[in-house]
C-alpha cells in the first residue's frame, strides 16, 4: 500500500537485539495500519491474560498510512499495549512530529518486546538502530530527558530532526497513572501506558530518518488537500475557536450545558468565572504549535508568569482544565495550567491523575480518609497542595503512594469504591453523562475505558456540528455512539487527528485515503474497518477478564439526578441504551460478538 | 517582482509546507529532506527557510543574532545551501537544492499549503 514503509522494527531488550520485519499487505488492507494493525499485532503475539507489567507484555508504536504524506493532520502514532492501570487494551496517540518522524526514520511500526536489565535509550537515527545505556537519563522529567539526549548527540543539526517519545518518573517508578510523553510536553493521553515503557525499563525512544513516503496519485492528493484545507476554513469551530484556543473553547460550551464536572461529578454550576476564553487569554501568552502537517494547530505553548506558579509548556487543554482543575474544585488557570505541565515533566496521565485526586478529596471531605492518613491536606479548591501531591505522587513519596495507585485503588481500600469515577479503572474525562448521554454511552462501552477521544459524540450532541442532537435525549445515540467509535478507529488507524472531524465530514476523507494510498475503498468499507478493529479489541478485552458487567458507570450517575445547573434532574439512562447499542453491533446480550458477527468481519480466526 | 513574505511569528512549526515542496519537485514523493523550505525550530520559535543559492565553501566565522531576549545561530537561518549544513542538499544525489517558485507563473506550493499566513506570495 503507497503511504506505508512497508517494514516494522521488533525490537528485543531482554537480549538487546532487533530485527526489521516486512509488513504483510494483505494485513494492511485488512487494517489499514497504525491502530488498526497494531491491535491486529498485539493481539496475536500477546495472551489476554499476561500481566501488564511482565516482560511478556509487549508495547507497540504504529504510525498510520497517511502520517507524515502531507495528508492534513497526519501526525499521529499509536501507543498500543496491555495497561497496567485499566488491564485493557490501551491505544494512546502522539500529536506533534514523532508520528511523521517513525516514518521517516523508515519504519510503520515499532515492536518492543522483553525487559533490558538496566535503563535504556532506543535510538534510530539515520538507519541505525541502537539500544544505549540510559542510566543518567533516569530520574529526570521527559524534557530534561529529551534535552540531555540531545546535547549528548553532539551534533545540533541532527539534534534538531530528531524526535523523542520517553517517560517520566512516573513511569519509571511503574506507577498505573504513568502516561507516555512525547515532543517534550505532549502527553499521550494513555494511563498505564508509561509503567508498561518503565517495565522494561525504556526510558526513551529517539527516531531521525531521510526515507521519503510515496503517494500514489500526487497531482489528485495535492488537489484534495487544497479543498480539504478550504472545507476546513469555512468551518468556524475547527479554523477559528480551535486555533484560537485549543479544545479549551469548550470550557464554556460544557459549562453552559451542564456537562463540566465540579468536584468530583457533584456538581455543574458552581460559579466559574475565570476559567473561560477571555480569562485563557488574559493567563497565557497564546502561541499556536501544529501537528505535522496540521492547518488547525490546535497546541498552545506558553510561559507561565505568575507570582506562585511558574514554568514552560503547553495550555492547559479542555481535558487538563476539567480533570486537573474544574473537578478538583480549582478554576485559576495559571494553576491549571502549572499542574498540566507538572504531569507532562512527570510522565503523569492528566485526567487519571486528576481523578484519582478528586477522589482523594471527596473521601477526605466525608471525613472516610482523613488528611493525617494521606499526609496531605488535600481539599477541593486547594491548587498549592494539589501541586505538591501530583509532584509527590509522580515521585512516589510520603504518602503519596496510596493516590499514586490510582482512584479506583484508594476508593476501594477505603472502603468507598462509590465515590470512585471512573469506568474499567480510568477516570471518566471531565464530561458528565447525565448531561450528554450518548458520551456516557460510549464512556460505559469504549474499550479504552472512558475517554472522549475515541468517539467525539460530543461534535453532534453539544456542537451540533454534523446533526442537531440534544444532549439529554437517549433517541439515536447508540447508533451515534457505534458510528463515532468506528470513525475514531478509522482515523487513528490512517493516523489522522479526529479533530478536524469538528469541521469535515467523514466523506471528505475518502478521497484524501484514495488518492494517497492507491485504494478505492468508499466511505462504508473504511467503517467497516473500525468495526472490525473495534470488535478485534472487543474480544480481546473479554479474553482478558471483562464482561458486560463492566459496561456501565459509577451509581452516581445513573441513580443521583444532577443536583444543580442547567442539567439539573438529568440521569445518565444507559440501561436502556445498552441493549440497543449492542444489538447494532451484532453482539449477544452477554455483549459478546458471536460467531456470526466474526464471520461478517472476517475475524472468525481470531 | 513576486517574493515570498514570511512571518515567523504566525508559523505554528506544522511543516505542511515542506511536504508541499517535495510532493511538487518530486512526482509522488514526500520526504521534507528533499524539499526546498525548511522549518527551523530555535528555541521557541519557528522560522521558515527556503532555500537560497548554492556555495561552495562554509563561512569561515559562526554569526549570532540576537531578537529580544533570545540569541540564535545565523547556520540555522541561513538560505544557502553549504557543505557545513546538511540542508538544501537532495539526499538521494547529493545536488544543492534551490527555490525556483515552482516555476512559472510563480504559484509556491508551499504558500498554498500554509494555512497561517507566515508565507505569503506578495508584489513588489
Ligand atoms: S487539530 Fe490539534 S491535535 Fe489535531 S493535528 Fe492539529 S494541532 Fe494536532
Ligand atoms: S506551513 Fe506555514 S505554518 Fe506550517 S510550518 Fe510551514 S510556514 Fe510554518
Amino acid at each position: 500500500m503507497d503511504g506505508c514503509i512497508g517494514r516494522y522494527l521488533r525490537v528485543n531488550l531482554t537480549e538487546g537485539k532487533h530485527r526489521i520485519e516486512e509488513i504483510d499487505p494483505r494485513l494492511l488492507e485488512k487494517f489499514l495500519g497504525g491502530r488498526g494493525l497494531g491491535v491486529k499485532v498485539f493481539t496475536d503475539e500477546v495472551d489476554p491474560q499476561t500481566d501488564p507489567l511482565s516482560p511478556d507484555n509487549k508495547l507497540i508504536l504504529a504510525s498510520g498510512p497517511l502520517v507524515g504524506t502531507g495528508a492534513i493532520t497526519g501526525a499521529s502514532c499509536n501507543v498500543i499495549t496491555r495497561s497496567s492501570l485499566t488491564k485493557t487494551l490501551a491505544c494512546a496517540k502522539t500529536r506533534g512530529h514523532f508520528g511523521a518522524e517513525l516514518k521517516f526514520a523508515g519504519f510503520d511500526m515499532v515492536i518492543i518486546e522483553g525487559k533490558a536489565e538496566t535503563p535504556v535509550i532506543l535510538s534510530i537515527i539515520d538507519d541505525k538502530v541502537r539500544i544505549l545505556p540510559a542510566l543518567e537519563y533516569w530520574g529526570r522529567s521527559t524534557a530534561e530527558t529529551e534535552d540531555l539526549f540531545k546535547k549528548n548527540l553532539g551534533d545540533p543539526w541532527v539534534a534538531r530532526e530528531t524526535f523523542l517519545v520517553s517517560i517520566g518518573p512516573a513511569g519509571e517508578r511503574l506507577l498505573p497513572l504513568a502516561n507516555v510523553v512525547n515532543d517534550r510536553y505532549l502527553s499521550v493521553g494513555g494511563a498505564g501506558t508509561g509503567a508498561v515503557m518503565g517495565s522494561k525499563n525504556l526510558k526513551a525512544i529517539a527516531v531521525k530518518g531521510r526515507h521519503s513516503l510515496h503517494v500514489a496519485d500526487g497531482n489528485r492528493f495535492v488537489q484534495v488537500v487544497n479543498t480539504m484545507i478550504n472545507k476546513l476554513n469555512s468551518a468556524p469551530l475547527a479554523s477559528q475557536s480551535m486555533t484560537q484556543w485549543g479544545t479549551a473553547f469548550l470550557v464554556g460550551l460544557c459549562y453552559q450545558k451542564g456537562i463540566l464536572p465540579q468536584n468530583n461529578f457533584r456538581w455543574a454550576s458552581l460559579s466559574l468565572k475565570n476559567v473561560g476564553t477571555e480569562a485563557l487569554n488574559s493567563a497565557f501568552v497564546l502561541r499556536a504549535r501544529g501537528c505535522f502537517a496540521c492547518p488547525v494547530a490546535c497546541i498552545k505553548k506558553t510561559v507561565v508568569k505568575h507570582p506562585t506558579y511558574q514554568g514552560k509548556g503547553m495550555v492547559p487543554t479542555y481535558l487538563a482544565i476539567g480533570a486537573l482543575g474544574v473537578n478538583c474544585g480549582i478554576s485559576d488557570l495559571s494553576a491549571i495550567g502549572m499542574a498540566s505541565m507538572l504531569c507532562a515533566e512527570m510522565g503523569l496521565d492528566p485526567v487519571a491523575a486528576g481523578g484519582a485526586l478528586a477522589t482523594a478529596m471527596e473521601l477526605v471531605e466525608k471525613k472516610v480518609l482523613s488528611p493525617e492518613e494521606l499526609k496531605i491536606d488535600l481539599r477541593f479548591g486547594n491548587a498549592e497542595i494539589l501541586i505538591q501531591a501530583l509532584r509527590l505522587i509522580a515521585t512516589k513519596k510520603g504518602h503519596a503512594k496510596r493516590l499514586g495507585q490510582g482512584g479506583k485503588a484508594l476508593a476501594e481500600s477505603s472502603g468507598r469504591p462509590d465515590l470512585f469515577m471512573g469506568v474499567k479503572g480510568l477516570s471518566l474525562a471531565p464530561f458528565d453523562p447525565r448531561a450528554i448521554q450518548g458520551m456516557g454511552l460510549h464512556f460505559a462501552t469504549s474499550n479504552y475505558g472512558p475517554h472522549h477521544l475515541y468517539a467525539n459524540t460530543f461534535f453532534d450532541e453539544l456542537l451540533n456540528v454534523h446533526e442537531n442532537l440534544d444532549p439529554w435525549e437517549i433517541d439515536g445515540k447508540p447508533g451515534l455512539v457505534k458510528r463515532y467509535q468506528d470513525t475514531s478507529a478509522v482515523m487513528d488507524s490512517l493516523g489522522l487527528c479526529n479533530w478536524p472531524l469538528m469541521g469535515l465530514k467523514f466523506n471528505n476523507y475518502v478521497p484524501l485515503v484514495n488518492s494517497c494510498l492507491g485504494t478505492s475503498y468508499k466511505a462504508d468499507d473504511l467503517l467497516l474497518i473500525g468495526e472490525r478493529i473495534w470488535n478485534l479489541e472487543r474480544v480481546f478485552n473479554l479474553s482478558a477478564g471483562f464482561n458486560s458487567s463492566h459496561d456501565t458507570l459509577p451509581d452516581r450517575f445513573t441513580k443521583e439526578p444532577i443536583s444543580d445547573g442547567p442539567a439539573e434532574g438529568q440521569i445518565s439512562r444507559i440501561s436502556e441504551m445498552i441493549p440497543e447499542y449492542y444489538h447494532l453491533r451484532g453482539w449477544n446480550e452477554k455483549g459478546e460478538p458471536p460467531p456470526e458477527t466474526l464471520k461478517a468481519l472476517e475475524l472468525e480466526n481470531e | 517582482m513576486p517574493r515570498i513574505k514570511i512571518d515567523h511569528t504566525k508559523c505554528t512549526g506544522c511543516r505542511h509546507c515542506e511536504t508541499a515542496c517535495s510532493l511538487n519537485h518530486v512526482a509522488n514523493t514526500v520526504n521534507p529532506r528533499r524539499a526546498r523550505i525548511r522549518v527551523m525550530k530555535e528555541e521557541d520559535q519557528y522560522f521558515p527557510v527556503i532555500a537560497g543559492p548554492f556555495v561552495d565553501a562554509a563561512c569561515t566565522s559562526k554569526q549570532t543574532i540576537v531578537i529580544g531576549n533570545q540569541t540564535y545561530d545565523m547556520c540555522a537561518l541561513c538560505r544557502a545551501s553549504c557543505p557545513q549544513k546538511p540542508y538544501f542538499i537532495e539526499a538521494e544525489t547529493g545536488i544543492p537544492l534551490k527555490c525556483d517558485f515552482c516555476g512559472i507563473p510563480p504559484n509556491p506550493s508551499c504558500v498554498r499549503w500554509c494555512n497561517t499566513g507566515a508565507l505569503e506570495l506578495v508584489e513588489d
